[in-house]
């Protein structure tokens, strides 16, 4: 299967005051089309920055990182934000909704941000997505008027309206209660099964792991192992 | 394009919604907005209006649209707001009516006013000098009475002017008791002192009839001289064509009197300086009580201007008890002790309890003043038909003067307030030119006449030495020994005309009955002067009326280009250049406004920088959010820029509209003009301000300004704001 993700010897340092602070110290990785993969480690081990190096936010301070067949180092500011506009859903921890909006065009507003659909297609997209995430009658909703897993539903949503290649998650469950967050992770499951989205997703938590394909272990910026999420839980239980 | 467009759809979308989410900020960010679009408007239409009703006053009045004079001169001319400093130094327009043909071929010149300006002292009347011509009269009607009835009739008339005199006379010794209590033995002139006892005796007046003419003159040597109520005034003028100017400035009309015929001397008084400067004090004081109480709803109690002008009222009444005579002396001691139900005998001090007066009784004692007293009182120290002798110094330094029949008094209508407008008094051109120190055709003749007769003749510079001292072998001499005496032999013609001006004119009223003093009131009133001499004379400027005045630039160049045409080198400048200081005065108004403007939009500058900066932090996430999903940093610019533009239009143009309301229901109700000097910048009693279009589109341009400069600095915080912002948890 082809790798959507690539990560070679990806180093990235980060400059604290005067003081370089590795966060990643050599990372290789690749991630299938259609996978739903966990990123496992403690606080620190640098999750995030991995994370942050596949969704283009970042680009690494030395090795490589092609998403979608195309090297982050190499692209312009501009470029890697057409990159993520095209090709990457996010879904934060904090949900990361824009206040003043309203569910739907919260949703709606990357495809708006795209301008390649009209208005109609747009509407069309956005209610389907609300329907798909059971949010279909908030639409008219402002984001402070839900609970936290509507709200991560809505950016799940918002992160699924383009049609991206890659899903990334940021511990999505973090902010939520157990039930909701399995809630969460089945859905976004679901929706890696029926659309063939790449899923990537961080998380520390053994529960959450569970759903993954495959869990990615990371400790102290560097990686650890690829394992099943059935061994990734005994070495939890062990531990 | 399309493409673009619909970005600007969706920032503007989101844009909209910001504001309308965080409403709190919108509106404070907008009411200083707001504020800053409204002082635009208002400030600005306020100001213009302002312009506008001055430039009518200084049009109207005196001005005109453009004033000319000679390129040549040295000083610039100043039609107005000067006041005692000499006369500018100008060079003069030869011959005026040339000056005016060449000007009215000038397309846009609709007509043109021959002026001079300048300023002359004049000493007005001393209320014992004319007691004292009055009791001289009577003396001799006396004696030259045939009958009996006569004789009787001139002996009351003698008594009744004695009897002022010693009142005169008592007011004077009191003053010496006052003066006496306050000020050292020494500073008082014993011979004085002692000149007024006897003065005051009762054996001076009982042998008065005696010898009479001894008597009167040691009244007029030793007394007349101690009662120095005689004010100096100063009085500018504007030689000009009567006809003229009120053909060209339309606003002028006659308050009292009538218009100076054409070809006459004399003068007619602006009616403000005939109020303020002419007339009783305490009777103008009364008036101005009376103005500040009805007109301006002040209160004695409460004003300390009013306070000021009572006390005043109360300690001056020595200039009112000077002109009462035994009779009225009596009539006012009935009539006041009547009013006042007061049993005092001393007139001094029932007219200083009549002027002490307060919120409850004044208009009462003002009718009282007017009905009771006025009738016997000289109310102004000149009256519409005296001979006015005005002195002046002649531009070679010389005294000169002049009498002119005061024919009346005018106001500018809308002006009548006004001090500045109202400064400027009228007298004919030839008196004028008289005054200045040019000469009448009239005049020449007399020289011509004169040197005739004592055989002189005209010498040239170049040998005037050797006319005076006879010709002289070699020119070793020193240069400098050389030109002063040649100096002395030739100068201009203006200097010997002002050297030999026939006898310096007497001060008004000193004219006395003497033939030659008939002769000379009778020469003012009746002579005629051709109009060809009035016309063809020397003047320094002349005010110019256009037909449009929205051209004023253009002509003012093409009545210069014109004047060079025709040989004459003439200087234009425009009506606010002209006015001097008060043409400045709106230039420094603006500055005034326009830096309070400014201060207030650096004010706003700074708070809705610093309010949109915090906004702008507060979204670091939302706007991480929106780069991470995609959002070039355009986007993020363009949103904030909006934002801020929005706010800008819709506050900013609801200041202006408010501040458009404002000069409007302002405009119809007016702002009155509290002080004679807002008269004149008012152009009346009120100002109506006007909206200028131009204002409006000017407000609307600062505030877009300021909202887009106030928005960079958020804006390019916003734009450093990185995707990773939107990952950071606050925890």
């Amino acid at each position: 299967m082809k790798a959507i993700v690539s990560v070679r010897d990806a180093v990235k340092n980060y400059r604290l005051g005067t003081v370089e602070v590795p966060a990643l110290r050599g990372v290789t990785l690749d991630v299938v089309e259609g996978d739903f993969l966990a990123i496992a480690g403690p606080s620190g081990s640098g999750k995030t920055t991995l994370l942050n190096l596949i969704g283009c936010v970042d680009t690494p301070t030395s090795g490589t990182v092609e998403v979608a067949g195309k090297n982050t180092r190499e692209l312009s500011e501009r470029e890697l934000t057409s990159l993520r506009l095209h090709t990457i859903g996010f879904i934060f921890q904090s949900f990361n909704l824009v206040s003043v909006l309203t569910v739907f065009q919260n949703v709606e507003l990357p495809l708006l941000l795209q301008r390649e659909l009209t208005g109609r297609e747009r509407a069309q997209r956005v209610t389907a997505l609300l329907d798909r995430v059971g949010l279909h009658e908030y639409g008219g909703h402002r984001p402070s008027e839900l609970s936290g897993g509507q709200r991560q539903r809505v950016a799940i949503a918002r992160a699924l309206v383009t049609r991206p290649h890659i899903v990334l998650a940021d511990e999505p469950t973090a902010n939520l209660d157990s039930v909701t967050g399995a809630n969460i992770l089945d859905l976004m499951r679901e929706l890696n099964r029926t659309e063939r989205t790449t899923f990537i997703f961080s998380t520390h938590d053994q529960k959450v792991m569970s759903h993954a394909n495959a869990v990615v272990r990371l400790a102290d910026g560097k990686f650890v192992d690829r394992v099943s999420p059935a061994e990734a839980a005994a070495e939890g239980a062990r531990v | 394009m399309r493409a673009w467009f619909s970005t600007l759809g969706v920032v503007a979308q989101i844009a909209f919604r910001n504001l309308f989410a965080s409403r709190l900020k919108t509106v404070i960010v907008g009411g200083i907005i707001f504020f800053g679009g409204l002082l635009v408007v208002a400030g600005n239409s306020l100001l213009d209006s302002l312009v506008a009703s001055m430039s009518r006053s200084v049009i109207g009045s005196v001005a005109g649209h453009i004033q000319v004079y000679n390129a040549k001169s040295k000083d610039s001319l100043e039609v107005m707001g000067r006041m005692m400093m000499g006369d500018p130094d100008l060079a003069q327009l030869d011959d005026f009516a040339k000056v005016r043909e060449s000007l009215l071929k000038v397309p846009n010149v609709k007509s043109v006013v021959p002026m001079g300006i300048s300023g002359a002292l004049v000493t007005s009347g001393n209320t014992i000098d004319l007691a004292l011509e009055k009791l001289r009269n009577a003396v001799k009607a006396r004696q030259a009475a045939k009958t009996d009835q006569e004789r009787l009739s001139a002996d009351a008339h003698v008594t009744s002017e004695k009897a002022h005199l010693r009142q005169i006379v008592a007011v004077l010794q009191n003053d010496l008791k006052n003066a006496s209590a306050v000020l050292d033995a020494k500073a008082i002139d014993k011979d004085d002192a002692a000149a007024v006892v006897r003065a005051a005796s009762d054996e001076f007046w009982r042998d008065f009839d005696k010898d009479p003419f001894a008597a009167l003159e040691f009244l007029e040597n030793r007394i007349a001289s101690q009662a120095a109520d005689a004010d100096l005034l100063f009085l500018n003028y504007v030689g000009t064509d009567f006809t003229s100017f009120q053909k060209s400035f339309d606003r002028m009309k006659i308050v009292d009197g009538t218009m100076v015929p054409p070809g006459k001397r004399g003068f007619l008084f602006a009616k403000h300086v005939y109020e303020e400067q002419l007339k009783l004090k305490a009777a103008r004081r009364f008036d101005q009580i009376r103005e500040g109480k009805l007109q301006q709803g002040e209160t004695i109690a409460k004003d300390p201007d009013l306070q000021r002008m009572v006390r005043e009222n109360v300690a001056q009444v020595r200039e009112i008890l000077l002109q009462l005579d035994a009779d009225k002396t009596a009539d006012f001691r009935r009539k006041l002790q009547r009013e006042l139900g007061s049993q005092e005998n001393d007139v001094g001090k029932l007219l200083a309890a009549f002027f002490q007066t307060d919120d409850a009784n004044f208009l009462g004692r003002y009718d009282f003043f007017y009905k009771e007293l006025a009738p016997s009182l000289e109310l102004y120290r000149v009256r519409i038909g005296d001979v006015l002798t005005i002195k002046a110094f002649t531009r070679s330094g010389y005294v000169q003067s002049v009498n002119v029949p005061v024919y009346g008094t005018f106001e500018f209508q809308g002006l009548e307030k006004s001090t500045l407008a109202g400064a400027l008094n009228l007298m004919d051109l030839v008196s004028f030119r008289e005054l200045y120190g040019f000469m009448s055709g009239e005049k020449l003749a007399e020289i011509e006449e004169m040197q005739k007769s004592v055989g002189a003749h005209d010498v040239s510079r170049e040998n005037a030495e050797a006319e005076l001292f006879g010709p002289r072998s070699g020119a070793a001499a020193a240069p400098a020994a050389d030109t002063a005496p040649a100096k002395k032999a030739a100068p201009a013609p203006r200097h010997v005309e002002a050297t030999t001006t026939p006898g310096v004119a007497p001060v008004l009223h000193d004219l006395g009955e003497s033939l030659g003093g008939k002769l000379q009131r009778e020469e003012a009133r009746s002579r005629v002067f051709p109009p060809d001499e009035v016309e063809r004379g020397v003047v320094l400027n002349a005010a110019v009326i256009l037909k449009d005045p929205r051209q004023i630039r253009q002509t003012m160049a093409a009545i210069e280009a014109q004047g060079k045409k025709d040989g004459l080198e003439l200087k234009a400048i425009d009506w606010q250049t002209a006015a001097g200081l008060i043409g400045q005065f709106i230039n420094v108004i603006r500055v005034v406004l326009y830096v309070a403007i400014l201060i207030i939009f650096l004010i706003a500058l700074v708070i809705i920088n610093n309010a949109l900066v915090m906004a702008t932090l507060e979204r670091v996430r939302e706007i991480g959010t929106l780069r991470a999903i995609g959002a070039q940093r355009r986007f993020i610019l363009t949103m904030l820029v909006i934002e801020s533009l929005v706010v800008g239009t819709i506050f900013g143009g609801l200041g202006a509209a408010v501040g458009a309301i404002i000069v409007s229901v302002v405009g119809k109700v007016g702002i009155p003009a509290k002080s004679d000097i807002w008269f004149f910048f008012f152009s009346g009693p009120r100002l109506h301000p006007f909206i200028g279009t131009s204002n409006i589109i000017a407000a609307f341009i600062i505030v877009l300004l300021v909202s887009a400069f106030s928005s960079f600095y958020p804006a390019w915080i916003a734009m450093r704001v990185t995707p990773r912002q939107a990952m950071q948890e606050d925890e």
